[in-house]
């Protein structure tokens, strides 16, 4: 059985910053899906990810319970997505906003599984970044609401709103795609 | 193609969940950048550590009586110089360091927290104290000089742009924020 997080976080926090690169190898691709959904794009996930670990690394004596390094690591990167998310909104406007904007973007058709991962990209690009965070965090990174509502700052009865949004959004959008 | 909503978002949800592979350089990115950090406070540099080593290891020391003198007026000395240090640092401006001063009205509230850029938005690490009966909550926050955005969280719940400060512009998010700038940006 390999390390535990508890006794890597001890480690780098004695001093063994090694330590922290198997922390950052073990956390990477699961994080890393997190914020590529979140962001649309690799570029700005892997800095707003790069960016999540050098601050936790910072922070790491205000991690309280070593053994939850994982969902506190969680909690940044949501953040550092949100700021990411915000200024690359500012840069190129790839997640409008904007309802009237929206219903002109074209999507993709859904014949092929390259098609079909092009609908689901555009799919969420089209969603709020709220309900595209709350559905991610729910459904893809399964996490519970109580969880959710740590990492967010959100209540869970809003949390269940924007899930719930999301979900008919995403299904008006896909059955947008069908009938393109 | 869906035979209804719900599978679609479900094929949507499996689509979602495959893993993804993150280049593996960024490992080494991310740790170059921490060995370009200033050593944090409180765990000492690998040399560092050996020093202390030294110096806090056990050893056998024979002194003469001359030497014995010396090594007392060399106490002596650097006592003498820690007190002087000390003085001045004390009368000196800090200047990377402002404590900013937050406060917020808010009689109904059983609860408030400050969160911002400075804590990375995270609920739990600034709560304010209730200063008075009147419902005027404050937090003191030391901060580097720098541009941040912020807000107040309501019961855990409910998100309150300062209505004492300069809205955020650049908040795109959908929670109102403020701003703040610290030093002489």
């Amino acid at each position: 059985m390999g390390t535990s997080d508890a006794a890597l976080v001890c480690r780098v926090r004695a001093g063994d910053t090694d330590a922290y690169a198997d922390l950052v190898a073990r956390h990477r691709n699961r994080l890393g899906r997190y914020a590529l959904h979140m962001l649309g794009n690799r570029e700005d996930a892997e800095e707003a990810l790069q960016d999540a670990f050098v601050r936790a690394y910072r922070s790491l004596a205000r991690c309280d319970d070593p053994e939850r390094f994982g969902a506190w690591l969680y909690g940044i990167l949501v953040n550092r997505c949100r700021t990411t998310g915000a200024r690359a909104a500012r840069r190129a406007r790839r997640f409008v906003h904007d309802p009237a904007a929206l219903e002109t973007t074209p999507l993709p058709e859904a014949a092929d599984q390259t098609e079909w991962d092009d609908v689901v990209r555009g799919a969420l690009a089209r969603l709020a970044p709220e309900s595209r965070e709350a559905f991610l965090l729910k459904h893809v990174e399964e996490l519970e609401y109580e969880d959710i509502a740590q990492l967010t700052g959100a209540g869970v009865s809003a949390l269940k709103m924007r899930v719930k949004r999301a979900r008919e959004q995403l299904q008006a959008i896909l059955r947008e795609a069908e009938h393109v | 193609m869906f035979d209804n909503s719900d599978d679609a978002v479900e094929r949507v949800v499996r689509q979602l969940r495959r893993p993804v592979s993150i280049d593996p350089g960024l490992d080494q990115r991310v740790m170059q950048e921490i060995a370009a950090l200033p050593q944090s406070a409180g765990r000492p540099a690998a040399p560092a550590r050996g020093v202390w080593r030294w110096l806090t290891g056990r050893r056998e020391v024979r002194l003469s009586p001359l030497s014995a003198l010396g090594i007392a007026a060399a106490c002596a000395a650097a006592i003498v110089g820690v007190w002087r240090m000390r003085a001045s640092l004390a009368s000196a401006p800090d200047s990377a360091l402002h404590g900013f001063q937050f406060v917020l009205v808010e009689p109904g509230a059983a609860q408030v927290s400050l969160v911002g850029d400075f804590n990375d938005w995270d609920a739990t690490r600034t709560p304010m104290h209730r200063a008075s009966g009147d419902g005027l909550w404050s937090t003191v926050v030391s901060l580097q000089p720098g541009r941040y955005r912020y807000a107040f969280l309501i019961d855990g719940r409910h998100w309150l742009a300062d209505p004492a400060a300069p809205a955020a512009g650049d908040d795109d998010y959908g929670a109102p924020s403020s701003v703040v700038t610290v030093g002489g940006l």
